[in-house]
């Protein structure tokens, strides 16, 4: 008992890095630019939430500091593929190295040497009254106060999405851009908003990772969840819905791995392994084939 | 997708004056360089921007860095040695690039390489020579193999861009389990065992450290890669596949074999350099393993773009930022991780079509061949 609400605890702070840049993955893509920077967001913003709160001795205003610095990473994207129309591919790349080396000068700069950072306070868990008593299920109910800012950013990421009006053209704009053009509404504004979302979500992810699930920074925590989370965003079929199960899906794998195993033993890398494969198998198409947006990776150019 | 490659279609429309051939060579070599050159100069002017921040003259930290990558043989030998496994995986982005395939894979392909090449290392008996031989062959063949499965998905509608980045961590994961389980060594460093001294690639010397033959294979495997693409039938094939995949089906040849061609040369490439790197520079595959040369060769390709003797130039020119960095932080204290930061921003910008029309004008516009490939994910 004791172990299966460990382990969904464990499954559930694992999940939610992954679940936030996933969502910032979805609004990017749904939109029409490719993410492949979600990882470097994700760094240079828990660099920045740390580096913030340190600062100002506010863990809040660290947070605030980590989307700031989001949104400007996305705003990076933005500029360089859609306004230069530089490869979105590529520009993603590039967002990943420039916060690899980012972070790496920016420790020198801050904190005087590299590798990990100062303590900061990080948010604290909060347990919602009686819910938090459930057995096992509790556990969903027993964590940090992101965790319940992606509780409620699921569902207003799908009604924003597949209900209001700025979804549906975000949508529109990711499969006929010209027919949203055509109707008076501006491509690249839309465009733009998509990818600076997209940063803002994936800082967050950041931010928990160095705010909450540990309360420093180290450089390259995000090792990778960055394209776990490009991989919830494909294997959810660019749903927010499905990119969350896809990312507790993932998270879940995580807290095996980090728990030591549930009973069989399966080497950590094959583990490790499971959320790639996963996708590859969602692509070649079992159990209906995953189909990114039609106009996603090509620049808009106005005619 | 026209620009550079109009002096081969030229040709047919009569005799020309010498000169005027060699006024239209100089002019789309400089055309060629533009790109790369408006991308420098950002990354340089950023550069400054961070060295004056941390307080240190920009004329000294970037003589520092010049001196670090080229101003002596044991610096040149650290570019030498940095520039090889980067001359591998830019080649294994820039041939799948001529084929229409972006090969993101680089960096599993090299894992999967520098594990394959260890393995033979480690257990094939007989001379060294012969081992080492026998070994690079294999590490090619392993990456071939790596290249080959996303080149298998794209035929089943999987996209490249996204399979070869969910491989690479599979790639990853592979060589880490096999480093550490049948491969592993008796070390307290987790990983391999070092494979015998006779197998190790020979150090080219003259003062050069730690750089090894493996630069000169770096050399051939270029012209071999420009050979087989700029004069060879296949060659032409896959050239047209990736410019014009409907002309090239109009015209007989098939679009699915030539991608399939040019992404597993592509990690055929990546695998050599893996093994090398493992044979020659390491002698073994540790855990963590050496990293990011896979998404490196991206951007040496692309400064190079996408051309072999492009490769060479942009490794070099890498090789040399890294090797220079660690000179100017010891020198002057301005952070090493400021190469990595300089290589990002040229990455950035090395594709921005609209940037150069806004600063060249709109004839710049038919530049951008060579650095971008005109479709999207689901194309």
């Amino acid at each position: 008992m004791d172990e299966l609400t460990a382990l969904l605890a464990s499954t559930i702070r694992n999940a939610t890095p992954l679940a936030f840049a996933a969502l910032g993955g979805l609004f990017s893509e749904r939109s029409g630019v490719i993410n492949i920077g979600l990882e470097g967001m994700m760094l240079i913003s828990a660099f920045a939430g740390v580096a913030g709160a340190q600062g100002s001795g506010s863990t809040v205003f660290g947070l605030l500091v980590a989307l700031a610095v989001g949104l400007l990473f996305g705003l990076v994207h933005a500029v360089a593929s859609i306004t230069f129309e530089a490869d979105q591919i590529i520009s993603g790349i590039a967002i990943n190295l420039l916060a690899l080396g980012g972070t790496g000068l920016l420790m020198v700069l801050f904190f005087g040497s590299g590798g990990t950072s100062p303590r900061i306070e990080p948010f604290s868990r909060i347990d919602i009254p009686l819910l938090a008593d459930i057995p096992i299920v509790g556990a969903i109910f027993s964590q940090s106060v992101l965790v319940y800012l992606l509780y409620a950013l699921v569902p207003i990421t799908w009604w924003v999405l597949y209900r209001s009006r700025f979804g549906l053209r975000l949508r529109a704009v990711g499969e006929v851009p010209e027919a949203v053009d055509t109707a008076g509404v501006n491509v690249f504004r839309l465009r733009y908003i998509g990818v600076g979302l997209s940063g803002m979500l994936a800082g967050l992810g950041g931010a928990f990772l160095s705010m909450s699930l540990l309360s420093a920074f180290t450089e390259g925590m995000t090792n990778g969840r960055g394209f776990i989370a490009l991989a919830a965003l494909i294997f959810g079929r660019w749903n927010p819905v499905g990119a969350f199960a896809a990312a507790l899906l993932f998270g879940f794998a995580q807290a095996v791995v980090f728990r030591g195993g549930i009973g069989f033993t399966v080497p950590q890398e094959f583990i490790e392994m499971f959320p790639y494969l996963l996708v590859i198998v969602a692509l070649v198409g079992f159990g209906g084939r995953a189909v990114p947006p039609a106009a996603s990776g090509q620049p808009y150019r106005k005619e | 997708m026209s620009g550079d490659e109009i002096e081969e279609v030229d040709e047919a429309e009569g005799r020309r004056s010498i000169g005027e051939i060699l006024r239209e060579q100089v002019v789309a070599a400089g055309r060629a360089l533009i790109f790369p050159a408006v991308a420098l100069a950002i990354a340089l002017l950023v550069g400054v921007v961070v060295i004056l921040i941390t307080g240190n003259s920009v004329i000294e930290a970037y003589a520092a860095l010049l001196r670090g990558g080229f101003g002596s043989r044991q610096a040149l030998g650290r570019t030498i040695s940095n520039a090889t496994p980067l001359i591998f995986t830019g080649l294994a982005v820039a041939i799948p690039f001529r084929g229409g395939l972006f090969n993101i894979g680089g960096e599993g392909q090299l894992f999967i390489g520098a594990i394959a090449g260890v393995w033979i290392g480690l257990t094939m008996p007989g001379p060294g020579p012969l081992v080492a031989f026998v070994a690079i062959i294999v590490a090619g063949l392993a990456g071939w193999i790596w290249g080959a499965i996303p080149g298998l998905l794209k035929i089943w509608g999987a996209h490249e861009v996204i399979t070869t980045i969910m491989l690479n961590f599979i790639g990853i994961n592979l060589t880490f389990w096999l480093a550490k389980n049948p491969l592993s060594g008796e070390g307290a460093v987790p990983g391999t065992g070092f494979v015998p001294e006779g197998v190790r690639l020979t150090r080219l010397g003259g003062g050069l450290g730690a750089a090894h033959y493996g630069f000169v294979l770096g050399i051939v495997a270029a012209i071999v890669a420009y050979i087989l693409i700029w004069r060879t039938t296949k060659g032409y094939e896959l050239r047209t596949v990736g410019q014009a995949p409907g002309a090239a089906r109009y015209a007989g040849m098939s679009v699915a074999a030539n991608s399939f061609l040019a992404i597993a040369l592509g990690g055929m490439f990546a695998g050599l350099g893996g093994g090398l790197e493992s044979l020659g520079t390491f002698g073994k595959v540790s855990v963590p393993f050496i990293s990011n040369l896979g998404f490196n060769g991206i951007g040496v390709a692309l400064l190079g773009r996408n051309h072999p003797a492009g490769v060479v130039l942009g490794a070099i020119f890498f090789g040399g930022l890294a090797a220079g960095a660690q000179q100017m932080q010891f020198s002057t204290g301005v952070p090493l991780d400021l190469a990595d930061v300089l290589l990002a921003i040229v990455l950035l910008f090395v594709t921005a079509t609209k940037l150069v029309e806004y600063l060249l004008g709109r004839r710049a516009r038919t530049f951008a061949a060579g650095t971008r490939l005109e479709k999207g994910l689901a194309g």
